[in-house]
């Protein structure tokens, strides 16, 4: 018996075809016993509850922040969001798909007509986007799952030369603008693929980018939230709505008294220091200082559309199709070469080879349009970021960059004028100390000294009026 | 001219600013618009399966899944199987005797379990909680069988990725989206 099943089962070995398919070798078992077929259920997915909960708990959150920066005026709530963020759409929800993503998603949606856009994801795209105009960066204080979890950790706030963090914010355009590559012609998306902190929401995944996101949770320890500053670029867009927003938060609602005590109270730097203009520019030199901007503005631009447009060949090798297509070739060339699993599996499925080179051809084209569209962006921004590094302007108080400021309200407890006048006096002391240790030069009790205001070139008030 | 001496660069500066906030909001209408109207209500396609006339079986489903364990599992059609006492996803191919000693099983995880029916069939099960979506079993089914094992990514386990892992590595490009009502693309009869 065993034998002839043996050699039943070497027979079938040989015939056996390489496609996978039912092929019903063995007709139906005619059961005499009554046997029924177990029915089987397979969980469908319970996807629209969560999914609704999710956009609700999003709105309902940045609307606590706004409340919490523009009425309030305390950090108390915004941390308690943060919290819940970290729990909630971090660890339960694993931190997919989240706001930073989804742009990835609507670009997709814009370039392939074919996709389905779900409702969710284009409302977790809009929802914070719109916050960001009417009241600043509610979605960045505490409600993404990104940024919390990184000013959860935060404990000290070593400040980078403001040279070198400008340079550096470069980075989430260059980000956006490959994300964006990537995105529009479908071959990966990227912000998804190299997310720092999904692995830790999920206990798990890429091991690489687990340790990445490890190192970086450790650098937001001592410098706050690295990713959010230079990597993140969705941050980069709402920075955009950020600055023209309708309501924008302030460190007082009485007015700054520029006593320097916020001054390094802000984990990113948006504080910027009461400053004059010493030399009043002509007109004249006005005029021509625009002229060169405009000049310049569009050298950049086009110069950065070559330097990605002339790469878009090496670019689209991530792409799937095309790398597939090159080892397809790869293998042409070289026969005794060991065949990859990807062309063995192409030539099971009895797939043309002429049908992918015509896929391919169509996918670069695409490539080279859409990198020269994301070279010109990437460069547009260096070109502003230039101009804005050269324009001057006179702040005559402590004035907040509303493109950088995430609303984390951190400032609000460091301003005297936020003290009821009861506690005023007691709490002033506590306040100034706890400045003091961030702030050395505010050891004087914010009192203008030389020192200071070496810091923050403030003129006398007469020459101001003039 | 004259105008413009009159306007102090503050007044102008708040200008820009009012300009800057309609052109914003002008785009977010625009935008959102555009895209509310591609938004397929119901049957969108939004779950990841993985369509099982392409799969070859390369066992990248077991490793590159973002889950410890991946969501991809076995999944047995009772009305294609054989219920062959020699069952080729259930026995390796090379084995020397056939009992269940755990070297002889295709299965690494022990996850198919076998139940004798009558004279000379038996039921195949799958374990979920087991099976790991190696495809080992269902490259032998395949082969040597009816072809009643095949792979799906099991909805409830599944993290409905915004890109699923699998699908950027797939060898033959078999994982995509689909719609809620399509959620399984099950093998019903041959
Ligand atoms: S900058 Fe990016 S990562 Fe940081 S909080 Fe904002 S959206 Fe999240
Ligand atoms: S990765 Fe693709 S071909 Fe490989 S086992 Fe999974 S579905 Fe099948
Ligand atoms: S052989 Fe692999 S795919 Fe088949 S049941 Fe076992 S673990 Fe699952
Ligand atoms: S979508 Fe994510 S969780 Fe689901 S099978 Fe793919 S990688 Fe695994």
């Amino acid at each position: 018996m065993t034998m002839t099943k043996r050699v039943l089962f070497s027979a079938m070995a040989a015939m056996s075809s390489l496609e996978a398919f039912c092929v019903a070798r063995f007709p139906k078992p005619d059961f005499d016993s009554g046997y029924q077929y177990p029915d089987i259920e397979h969980p469908v997915p319970w996807e629209n509850f969560w999914n609704i909960l999710d956009i609700v708990l999003l709105t309902v959150m940045m609307g606590i922040v706004a409340w919490a920066i523009h009425k309030k005026e305390s950090r108390k709530a915004i941390f308690c969001v943060s919290i819940i963020s970290v729990l909630y759409f971090g660890f339960f929800r694993n931190g997919c798909v989240c706001s930073v993503g989804s742009l990835q998603n609507v670009v997709l949606a814009f370039t392939d007509p074919t996709y389905n856009l779900p409702w969710f994801v284009l409302l977790l795209f809009i929802l914070p986007i719109v916050f960001t105009l009417i009241f600043g960066r509610v979605f960045c204080a505490g409600v993404c799952p990104l940024g919390a979890l990184q000013e959860i950790v935060n404990i000290k706030n070593f400040r980078i030369s403001r040279a070198v963090s400008q340079a550096l914010s470069v980075i989430p355009w260059i980000y956006l603008g490959f994300a964006i590559l990537y995105a529009a012609t479908r071959s990966q998306f990227i912000i998804c693929r190299f997310d720092p902190f999904i692995g830790i929401f999920r206990f798990g995944g890429d091991i690489g980018m687990i340790v990445f996101g490890i190192t970086l949770l450790l650098l937001s320890m001592v410098v706050a939230r690295p990713f959010c500053q230079f990597l993140c670029p969705y941050g980069a867009l709402l920075s955009i709505f950020g600055k023209f927003a309708i309501k924008k938060m302030e460190v007082t609602r009485k007015g700054c008294i520029n006593c320097t005590l916020c001054h390094n109270s802000c984990p990113v730097d948006a504080l910027r220091p009461p400053y004059a203009n010493k030399q009043k520019e002509e007109r004249s030199a006005g005029v021509k200082r625009l002229i060169m901007y405009f000049l310049i503005l569009p050298i950049i631009t086009a110069a950065c559309s070559f330097l990605v447009g002339l790469n878009s060949e090496n670019l689209s090798r991530a792409n799937k199709d095309v790398h597939l297509y090159d080892m397809i070739q790869a293998q042409e060339e070289n026969p005794d070469m060991e065949m990859p699993m990807e062309v063995v599996a192409f030539h099971e499925l009895g797939n043309s080879v002429d049908e992918l080179a015509a896929k391919v051809d169509d996918i670069q084209k695409q490539f080279s349009i859409y990198s020269y569209i994301v070279g010109a962006l990437i460069g547009f921004v260096i070109g502003i970021k230039l101009i804005n590094l050269s324009v001057k302007r006179t702040r005559k108080t402590y004035e907040i960059d509303y493109s950088a400021c995430v609303a984390c309200g951190k400032c609000f407890d460091y301003c005297p004028q936020n003290m009821s006048p009861l506690t005023h006096s007691s709490r002033s002391a506590f306040f100034l100390r706890k400045a003091s240790k961030d702030d050395k030069l505010a050891k004087n009790g914010g009192i203008h000294t030389e020192k200071t205001e070496k810091r923050a070139p403030y003129p006398p008030k007469e020459e101001l009026i003039e | 001219m004259n105008k413009n001496k009159n306007i102090s660069p503050i007044d102008r500066r708040e200008f820009l600013k009012k300009c800057g906030t309609i052109i914003a909001g002008g785009t977010i209408l625009g935008a959102g618009g555009l895209l509310a109207a591609k938004i397929k209500g119901k049957d969108a396609d939004l779950f990841w399966q993985i369509d099982h006339e392409l799969c070859t079986q390369c066992g990248r489903c077991e490793t590159d899944c973002v889950l410890p364990v991946s969501a991809v599992k076995c999944f047995h059609a009772n009305k294609v199987c054989g219920y062959c006492d020699l069952c080729g996803g259930y026995y390796r191919s090379s084995v020397k005797d056939l009992n269940t000693a755990a070297e002889n099983m295709m299965c690494p995880t022990g996850a198919i379990a076998r139940k004798f029916v009558e004279e000379p069939y038996f039921e195949y099960t799958i374990d979920e909680k087991l099976c790991n979506g190696c495809g080992k079993c269902v490259k032998g089914c395949g082969s040597f069988g009816n072809g009643s094992l095949y792979l799906q990514i099991q909805q409830d386990l599944c993290l409905n990725c915004n890109e699923c892992q699998i699908s950027k590595v797939c060898v033959s490009d078999a994982i995509k989206r689909v719609s809620k009502k399509n959620a399984y693309k099950l093998k019903e009869s041959v």
